[in-house]
C-alpha cells in the first residue's frame, strides 16, 4: 500500500487564488469529446459548451499541488458567458470561498473561472465538494 | 437541419421527454481523464478506491453531465438554440463503471426577455441509474429563438 500525498480539508487554503497553465482548444478536443457525448453542435468551429468547463479541473492539475483528497462532488452553479471556437486558448483561475468542517470531512466551495486569451471571462460557477479530513483519513 | 429545431413559441411548458440508455463504460472513463487532464484517484486507481466507500473507481460527475447533454439531444427534437446559459446541478450519487445511466427531462419555466428574437427556457433534468437511483440531477437554462 502506498501513501498518496494528498491535501485535505484542513490544508485548503481559503481566499487563495490559484490560476492555472492554459491550453488551446482544438478540433481535436471538441472530436474526441462528442465521440463520448454525441452532443453533436451545428457549427464545427464552436467549441461545446461543457467542455471548458469540464478542462478546468485537469488545468488544475497543471499547478503543482498534492491533489485535494474528494470524497465527494456535490454541486456546480454554472454560467456560460461567451462562447469559445476551436483556436481560442483557456485557462482557469479559482478561489475557496467558503469552508465548512462537517463531522466525516468538510464541504469546500470553489469559485472558478474561465478566462480566453484575451483576459476576459467566459464561463464562471462555483465547484461545491466533500473534501476528507486529515484525521479521519488516517484512520481509515 | 434549421427548419427541424423547435423555438421558443413551440415548446410548451410542463413537457416531458425521456432518452434511451447509455452504459458508461471504462472506456469512456479512460478518454474522459485523457481528455480533461482530471486523473483523480476516483477515476484512475483501481486498488485505491477498492478501499473507499464506492469500492471501486467511479466516472468523472463531469463525464456525467456532458453524457446527460448528449441525451438530451437523443431525448428530443433539438430546440433553436442560440446559448446555454447556465445550470444549477446537484451531484447525488456514483455512477460505476458499467451503469446505464437515462435523462429524463421537463421544461420547467418559459421567460421572455428584453430582446424579442429569443426567450430563456428552463429545463429540469434528472439522470437515473438502472435501478432507477437519481444520480444527478439539475436545471440547465437555455436562451431559444423565438420563430422568425
Amino acid at each position: 500500500m502506498t501513501a498518496v500525498a494528498r491535501s485535505y480539508f484542513e490544508d485548503v487554503p481559503l481566499e487563495h487564488v490559484e490560476e492555472t497553465p492554459a491550453l488551446t482548444l482544438t478540433e481535436a478536443h471538441v472530436s474526441i469529446y462528442q465521440g463520448i457525448t454525441r452532443e453533436l453542435g451545428d457549427d464545427a468551429a464552436l467549441v461545446p459548451d461543457l467542455l471548458p468547463l469540464c478542462f478546468t479541473t485537469g488545468l488544475g492539475w497543471r499547478v503543482p499541488k498534492p491533489p485535494l483528497a474528494v470524497l465527494a462532488f456535490m454541486g456546480l452553479d454554472w454560467q456560460v458567458v461567451r462562447r469559445l471556437r476551436v483556436g481560442d486558448t483557456i485557462h482557469s483561475r479559482s478561489r475557496i470561498a467558503t469552508k465548512r468542517p462537517m463531522r466525516d470531512g468538510g464541504v469546500v466551495i470553489e469559485e472558478r473561472e474561465v478566462i480566453d486569451q484575451r483576459g476576459e471571462v467566459v464561463q464562471r460557477g462555483r465547484f461545491t465538494y466533500l473534501v476528507a479530513k486529515r484525521s479521519k483519513e488516517n484512520q481509515a | 437541419m434549421a427548419e427541424l429545431r423547435r423555438y421558443f413559441d413551440e415548446i410548451q411548458l410542463g413537457e416531458e421527454y425521456e432518452s434511451p440508455g447509455r452504459t458508461v463504460t471504462e472506456t469512456d472513463i479512460v478518454i474522459f481523464a485523457g481528455l480533461s487532464g482530471d486523473y483523480n484517484v476516483l477515476h484512475t486507481d483501481a486498488e485505491f478506491m477498492k478501499r473507499s466507500i464506492f469500492g471501486e473507481r467511479i466516472a468523472h460527475g463531469l463525464l456525467g453531465l456532458a453524457i446527460q447533454a448528449g441525451l438530451f439531444t437523443r431525448a428530443t427534437q433539438a430546440y433553436a438554440t442560440l446559448a446555454f446559459v447556465g445550470l444549477r446541478w446537484k451531484f447525488k450519487g456514483p455512477i460505476k463503471i458499467g451503469d446505464t445511466i437515462r435523462l429524463k427531462a421537463k421544461v420547467l419555466a418559459k421567460q421572455e426577455t428584453e430582446k424579442p428574437d429569443r426567450g430563456l427556457v428552463t429545463v429540469q433534468r434528472t439522470v437515473l441509474n438502472q435501478r432507477d437511483e437519481v444520480v444527478q440531477e439539475g436545471e440547465t437554462d437555455l436562451m431559444v429563438e423565438r420563430k422568425p
